[in-house]
């Protein structure tokens, strides 16, 4: 077993650009869930409103990159809406189900055979990145860096960008909720009748917490596309959702440093954890006391399910994460 | 305190728990997931020509058998919604690939010229997998009257439907009991489908005497997931949207479980597998699918019956009219909630084995469901245990109508679009209690 490479592996995925993705992903689900208290199953699909506005750029309206961003915003504003106007008013639970019923809706038609000529359908949409790539400056066949953390200059490109956008929305949402406005949506997440007894119109202000919130998610979906050089539907499962959920629960909910280093701890776990378990049954499969347990083709089921124990062990143990508090998870709007 | 105490003894109880499962579960696993090396993908596409422009859109729920030359079977299978059947053969040798052509969904016959029957020879596998496409095109107006196609589809929808209403009168009773909206239920209808199929094909027995076991295993998985975990956490007094997260975490758990266990492959059952539809005027219906229709609605009709008349049904009408006021005159919350449990469990993994004789087995085949059961029992009225009989029903018949309209692939999606509706119009539902759902 090599361990130096499952280390070397498990330490540069804490920054890689999965990490970064996640947390972008991650601060944009705490805006809605952490600080607003609104259930949002549907992360995935204002990810992938980023990622198909890229790739409608050069698949159907064929202008340049740029232009994806504007359209990635309109699809979330018209997604935020289509969701938000029927479930705010209800209960949380509703959100929920809504939401990542919406989110597969979403995966559907992307992927479908009859809007292949606008999504790509299940090959999804290559070829957009290009004026990305011509801005890197660094040369895209050189490796830089010292291992661990060592990157090909593309990947170091799409690092930067990434992370620097993970600071620059932290920062903002650090300053958003030290506002009036963030004030009020923590308010609205500990009693929203409270809320409502001051005069102010919760129902906007939730509106607006999910689409701020799918906004950073949408470039979480950019930043992913654009490291890939491609966009594809299957990347933007409801599973994907609950990932970043489960990061974010990690890290801790209401804190902007829990949706940063919760993602990056659930990267360098899962990668760990991918590694060890490959390196242990790259020869053979792994037995304990004369009983198989687990092989080589095992390997992806065995680190779900690890991820999805982990969920219930942190929801049920530690639902304020590792940095959260226990007084800003008041979940329960019930 | 020593709260800490027994907080670690329950994280390692918890470990243990999933330890021991994967050992108990591993014996056969590891044979049994083994992907075999060289496979047959069979693709069945419609060449659908919509004015001049032609699209290639796949035909889900063709059946394909693969033989050897000499006729001996080596595997078969059915087209899932990609239009896909991936049949594993033991070698790359020559073999025969056969198209059922009474499989093919009313509307679409093979073009002419297509063969049914595609012989491969072995130097063909270039790859580990060889792929055989079978070309179908609509016979649109002239193959079937519409009419004849709606019916056909108002058949299959009210099969869907039973399917649907039976596994989700547990969700909506948990519901409506604990306030729990519990998204591992699909995990409960998958539990049945896969049981269901280690009794009758690995183990050989019938699928007759096997039924009843699955189902009372569901009810126990119900008991146990009530039990190990959910009742822990009602104990502690965690927050229905933490119990609704843990579900969630509990459906990945157990999804991923199934795959470890199973494999990525959808399988048939060995019994009542190969069926000859029989005509009924413009519809067609084989005698397994009119079989289980007839079981799924006397098993409604029953659960209906039970709730209205029994008194237990009468005392789970009340936990979830209003808990507190039930428990304050006599009823005992907590055995009405496990009663609730198994007996959603147990409904849930009989859906399971018909869902499995319906399509195949898979470990996706409940996570699949778990959305038209959530529009279901929203339609029908969350927490109400008739709302979620009719909601279902109405689901899975507009899931199957849709597809008139609508590609095979997206037709899922009106039965989700018309959950957003009901929520806008009329949040409560069909038979729901108009009450403060903000």
């Amino acid at each position: 077993m090599d361990i130096i490479k499952i280390l070397e592996n498990t330490i540069s995925a804490f920054f890689g650009i999965d990490a970064a993705y996640f947390a972008l992903a991650a601060i944009g689900l705490n805006i809605q869930f952490g600080y607003t208290g609104l259930l949002n199953f549907g992360q995935s699909a204002f990810m992938a409103c980023g990622a198909y506005g890229l790739g409608m750029t050069s698949q159907y309206f064929g202008v340049g990159m740029w232009w994806g961003i504007l359209i990635g915003l309109a699809l979330v504003i018209i997604l935020g809406l289509l969701v938000g106007i029927p479930t705010l008013r209800l209960r949380a639970d509703y959100l929920a189900i809504v939401t990542i019923a919406t989110a597969e809706i979403v995966r559907l038609v992307v992927r479908s055979v009859r809007f292949k000529e606008y999504f790509g359908g299940s090959d999804g949409i290559n070829s957009f990145s290009s004026s990305f790539r011509d801005l890197s400056p660094f040369d895209p066949g050189a490796q830089y860096g010292v291992r661990p953390f060592q990157y090909s200059g593309y990947s170091l490109w799409t690092m930067i960008v990434g992370w620097s956008l993970v600071i620059i929305f932290s920062f903002l949402v650090y300053l958003l909720m030290k506002s009036p406005w963030g004030r009020v949506v923590k308010a609205i997440r500990e009693d929203e009748d409270a809320v409502r007894s001051l005069g102010k119109n919760v129902y906007s202000y939730k509106m607006q917490s999910l689409i701020i919130g799918g906004v950073v998610g949408m470039f979480s979906g950019m930043i992913f596309a654009l490291d890939r050089g491609s966009v594809q539907p299957d990347n933007y499962s409801r599973d994907v959702t609950f990932y970043v959920l489960t990061a974010l629960v990690l890290g801790g909910v209401a804190r902007v440093s829990g949706s940063v280093i919760g993602p990056m701890m659930f990267w360098g776990l899962y990668v760990f954890s991918d590694n060890f378990l490959r390196e242990l049954t790259k020869d053979r499969p792994f037995e304990m006391f004369g009983i198989g347990i687990i092989q080589k083709s095992q390997v992806g089921p065995v680190n779900y399910m690890l991820i999805g124990l982990g969920l219930m062990l942190l929801m049920t143990f530690r639902p304020q994460g590792i940095f959260g508090s226990k007084e800003e998870m008041a979940l329960d709007g019930r | 305190m020593n709260n800490s105490k027994s907080r670690c003894f329950a994280v390692a109880r918890a470990f243990a728990v999933v330890v021991g499962a994967l050992i108990m579960f591993s014996a056969p696993g590891v044979a049994n997931a083994a992907e075999s090396e060289n496979s047959i993908v069979i693709s069945v596409l419609d060449q659908a020509n919509n004015n001049g422009v032609s699209e290639k859109i796949p035909v889900a729920g063709v059946k394909v058998s693969v033989t050897n030359p000499a006729g001996l079977a080596i595997g078969e299978g059915v087209t899932d919604s990609a239009g896909l059947a991936t049949i594993p053969v033991p070698a790359k040798d020559d073999y025969v690939v056969t198209l059922d052509v009474a499989s093919l969904p009313s509307g679409v016959t093979l073009i002419e010229g297509t063969k049914t029957v595609v012989n491969i020879v072995k130097d063909s596998f270039t790859t580990n997998s060889k792929r055989v496409t079978f070309f179908a095109g609509t016979a649109g107006e002239s193959g079937a009257s519409l009419f004849d196609r709606v019916a056909q589809r108002l058949v299959d929808g009210i099969r869907l439907g039973l399917i649907i209403a039976i596994c989700s009168v547990g969700l909506s009773l948990i519901f409506g009991t604990t306030g729990l909206t519990n998204f591992a239920h699909g995990e409960m209808v998958t539990f049945g489908g896969l049981i269901a199929f280690w009794f009758n094909v690995l183990l050989g027995i019938p699928l007759l005497i096997a039924a009843p076991l699955v189902i009372a295993l569901g009810g126990v998985l119900g008991l146990a997931m009530n039990g190990i975990i959910f009742a822990k956490l009602r104990k502690r007094g965690i927050g229905l949207i933490s119990q609704l997260v843990v579900s969630v975490g509990l459906s990945i758990m157990l999804r991923n479980m199934y795959l470890y266990q199973f494999g990525g492959r959808t399988r048939p059952l060995d019994d009542f597998s190969l069926q000859v539809a029989k005509s009924f005027g413009p519809v067609s219906i084989t005698m397994r699918d009119l079989t289980t229709a007839i079981i799924s609605l006397v098993v409604l009709l029953g659960v209906a019956t039970f709730l209205q008349r029994s008194r237990t049904g009468k005392a789970i009408r009340a936990v979830s009219d209003n808990p507190s006021l039930a428990s304050s005159t006599g009823i005992d919350t907590q055995k009405i909630i496990r009663v609730v449990w198994f007996a959603g469990g147990a409904l849930a993994a009989m859906g399971g084995v018909f869902r499995g004789l319906d399509e195949q087995v898979g470990f996706e085949m409940g996570s699949g469901l778990i959305f038209l059961m959530f529009a279901g029992i929203t339609l029908g009225g969350l927490g109400s245990a008739y709302g979620a009989l009719i909601g279902g029903f109405f689901v899975g018949l507009l899931v199957e109508l849709a597809s008139l309209v609508v590609p095979a692939e997206l037709k899922n999606a009106p039965a989700l679009l018309i959950l957003i509706i009901v929520l806008v119009v009329r949040p409560q539902g069909i038979l729901g209690r108009k009450q403060r759902v903000g």
